[in-house]
């Protein structure tokens, strides 16, 4: 494959680069494998990114491969979506979630004693939601005991990405009741080897575990593991969420594009090529996943011109995740009843593997983690359409 | 979009705005051509703007919002014919049709005209066209035929042309029939002969559907906003009926729809302009004006069909304007081709490109 010369300088690079350390076969390498073979993948994979430069190139300049505009941290999405490469599920915790937190809200010392680790490969999870905290997260439970100069730690996270391989974590826990359920939370990172700390994988539809559940039970976490004030948790988990706001859908939404051709492999294979429906539900398809892909990029773009405004990210969010639950569909459809046998699946995939069942059940992933589409559907109405919220106040009554 | 498109945007929306919905056509087409709106496109070594595709599909998206009754689209049709063949050298044609004086018209639907070559060279005209908007106050209509080669302008008033009114529910347009039986071209009125007028045949086509796409964008904008209004307001229950989250997360769904559709129509047109503006003619370039016009006319028909279910009983009634966004958005998925061939279409098209 050659590159085209008419691209701007950086963009050329990143490609070349791509085509050079992608492993073509890394899709196949992954299906039906034990989960340390794709962490494996995934250490390997995130080194190669660290020594490009291009696993950070949103850190500050002065951090290897820091300091890129925004602009150019979308073409490096860009260029993964476009050379397939694996996505970086194992690290974006890390790079993305923690990284931005320290770097907003840490202090100088926690900056200094985690960001290093990062780079070296330290994986990182969450500990927001709970099991009573999914879409409202801000009612939080696990608690925080302030004890002299440590927290005390009880409680259960759950849907923790890879908290199972994980070396810390981002945690919210409760310090006060406060007024506003927002009001007492206070933000801390801690070490998963810790005492009193027991992770338990989840069980998914598709067979595979990406998520785990974390328990605690009286563990200790030093005061100055603190990110921010006491009380202060909401708003650092705020920079917490906002920080890759955008990348991912625009890589996410191009990834869906380039995936356009399996569904036409697959039509030519099966008996349903000449099938006018499935047809007409492609060409509809085709001009949907276009639309995805403009408005990721037109939110992006209002990033980069400082013009966001409320709701800009949910729509992006919502649209997609709509968008692949139809092309997810399809190619169930087209695969046929084959399509329901069960053939194991890939590890760590992206959505779009072919097996199209599996991605029809992983499209869910979009439609309810980060912030479901009903979530969406709220903000677009109040803050977009300026509809008014629904009052507070609502008790349990008996039926009478 | 370059400051000038945004100026024009700014100033179309405010006269727009002033005029109200579905305004009177003959007094909306005076005080365009006054506005100099049909300049538009046109290089300006021709006397327009040269704002191009993306100019005109900017005003098509603020005549859209206000449900124009004006035959804008036809006439931009008409003018990058004109624009393209020798007519454009000679004064008598193009600058009248700049300046509204001279209305033409085209078809926007199906097509059997069939052109014969008389043994002087020269083309007999028969068959019919549908859609063709206010063909009665066009005294000019554009005849094409990829078949044979060939795009012409046929006087409507020529013998042999007979014009049939074909009564819409969407009241917004009114479209004719148009009958040629044995009508004959005059020969300096052939535009373009030959393997160019496949070339422009085409340009009118992508032309023509993104203007349809940017109609179905702006007119989507303005009902989900008349729509979300209509719920702040009314109330039920004892409350307004913008609380319930019923309701609330249907709009939120069409603002979705329509914001994908207008990032696609702003994307696309972006992608198929060169560096001068001017549409560059390849598969690609017609897979995104089919895609754009399929999914802004199929995003605005939901709009529409929601809001109108939304509005509830008022929305039944012809006093409100509820049913004039409902009709012209079920419309506006036949114009051009028809919706199922345009998702054929593409379908087609990109299986083609699919090894």
């Amino acid at each position: 494959m050659s590159v085209e010369s008419n691209l701007d300088p950086f963009r050329q690079e990143v490609r070349q680069w791509m085509e050079s350390s992608v492993d073509s076969g890394w899709r196949s390498a992954m299906i039906n494998t034990e989960q340390e073979t794709f962490v494996a993948a995934q250490k390997d994979w995130f080194s190669k990114l660290v020594s490009a430069g291009y696993a950070t190139p949103h850190w500050p300049q002065g951090w290897p491969g820091g300091g890129r505009s925004l602009v150019e941290q979308k073409v490096i999405f860009e260029e993964v979506a476009r050379a397939d490469a694996p996505r970086l599920i194992l690290y974006f915790v890390a790079l993305y979630h923690a990284a931005c937190t320290l770097l907003e809200c840490g202090s100088a010392q926690q900056q200094a004693r985690y960001l290093p680790g990062i780079l070296q490969g330290e994986i990182w999870c969450q500990g927001f939601s709970e099991p009573n905290a999914g879409s409202d997260l801000a009612s939080v439970r696990t608690r925080a005991e302030l004890r002299g100069d440590r927290y005390v730690i009880n409680g259960q996270k759950t849907w923790s990405t890879m908290a199972q391989y994980a070396d810390r974590c981002l945690l919210l826990a409760r310090t006060d009741k406060g007024e506003r359920p927002q009001a007492g939370l206070t933000y801390m990172l801690l070490d998963m080897r810790a005492k009193g700390v027991t992770v338990r994988p989840i069980s998914q539809i598709t067979g595979d575990d990406e998520f785990a559940e974390i328990f605690f039970d009286d563990v200790e976490v030093p005061v100055e593991e603190r990110v921010g004030e006491q009380g202060a948790g909401w708003a650092v988990a705020q920079a917490t969420l906002a920080s890759e706001r955008g990348l991912t859908l625009v890589e996410l939404s191009q990834r869906m594009r380039y995936s356009l051709p399996m569904i036409v492999r697959q039509m030519r294979s099966s008996e349903c090529f000449g099938d006018v429906a499935i047809r007409r539900d492609l060409g509809r398809l085709i001009s949907r996943v276009d639309a995805a892909c403009a408005l990721a990029d037109r939110y992006l773009l209002k990033r980069i011109s400082g013009d966001e405004g409320p709701g800009d990210a949910s729509i992006v969010k919502l649209y997609y995740a709509r968008t692949l639950r139809e092309f997810t569909d399809l190619g169930k459809r087209v695969a046929g009843l084959q399509g329901q046998y069960n053939t194991g699946f890939m590890r760590g995939a992206t959505q779009e593997t072919g097996n199209w069942t599996v991605d029809f059940m992983n499209s869910y992933n979009w439609s309810i983690a980060g912030g479901s589409d009903e979530i969406q559907r709220n903000i677009i109405a109040e803050r977009m359409l300026g509809m008014p919220r629904e009052p507070r106040s609502w008790q349990f009554k008996e039926w009478s | 979009m370059d400051s000038q498109l945004t100026q024009l945007c700014d100033s179309a929306r405010q006269v727009v705005d002033g005029l109200g919905l579905a305004a009177d056509e003959e007094s909306s087409w005076a005080l365009m051509a006054e506005l100099g709106w049909f300049m538009v496109s046109a290089a300006e070594e021709l006397g327009g703007l040269g704002l191009g595709i993306a100019g005109a599909c900017a005003l098509h998206q603020e005549l859209g919002r206000s449900l124009s009754r004006v035959p804008f689209l036809p006439q931009m049709l008409a003018i990058e014919a004109v624009s393209r063949s020798p007519l454009a050298q000679q004064d008598e044609w193009l600058p009248s049709m700049l300046s509204g004086e001279r209305v033409v018209t085209a078809a926007l639907g199906e097509s059997s005209f069939h052109l014969e070559k008389n043994t002087d060279g020269g083309f007999r005209l028969n068959g019919l066209v549908q859609a063709v908007p206010s063909a009665d106050s066009a005294s000019y209509l554009i005849v094409e035929s990829a078949q044979h080669n060939c795009v012409a302008l046929v006087g409507s008033a020529q013998p042999g042309m007979t014009l049939i009114a074909r009564p819409t529910w969407d009241v917004t347009r009114r479209l004719f029939d148009i009958q040629a039986d044995d009508v004959v071209l005059e020969k300096n009125l052939v535009l373009v002969e030959g393997d160019a007028s496949q070339i422009l045949i085409q340009q009118l086509a992508v032309l023509r559907d993104f203007a349809l796409a940017a109609d179905a964008v702006g007119a989507s904008q303005a009902l989900l906003k008349l729509t979300v209004e209509y719920l702040q307001t009314r109330v039920q229950f004892g409350r307004p009926l913008a609380l319930f989250q019923a309701l609330k997360h249907r709009c939120a769904d069409l603002k979705a729809l329509t914001d994908g559709a207008d990032s696609l129509l702003q994307d696309n047109l972006a992608a198929v302009l060169d560096t001068h503006g001017e549409v560059v003619l390849t598969v690609e370039t017609e897979m995104k004006a089919r895609a754009t016009k399929q999914l802004a006319c199929s995003a605005f028909a939901t709009v529409a069909e929601e809001s109108l279910q939304l509005h509830g009983g008022i929305g039944m009634t012809s006093e409100h304007e509820c049913h004039l966004f409902l009709k012209r958005a079920l419309l506006n998925e036949h114009l051009g081709r028809s919706q199922e061939s345009y998702d054929l279409g593409l379908a087609d098209l990109f299986i083609a490109s699919t090894q």
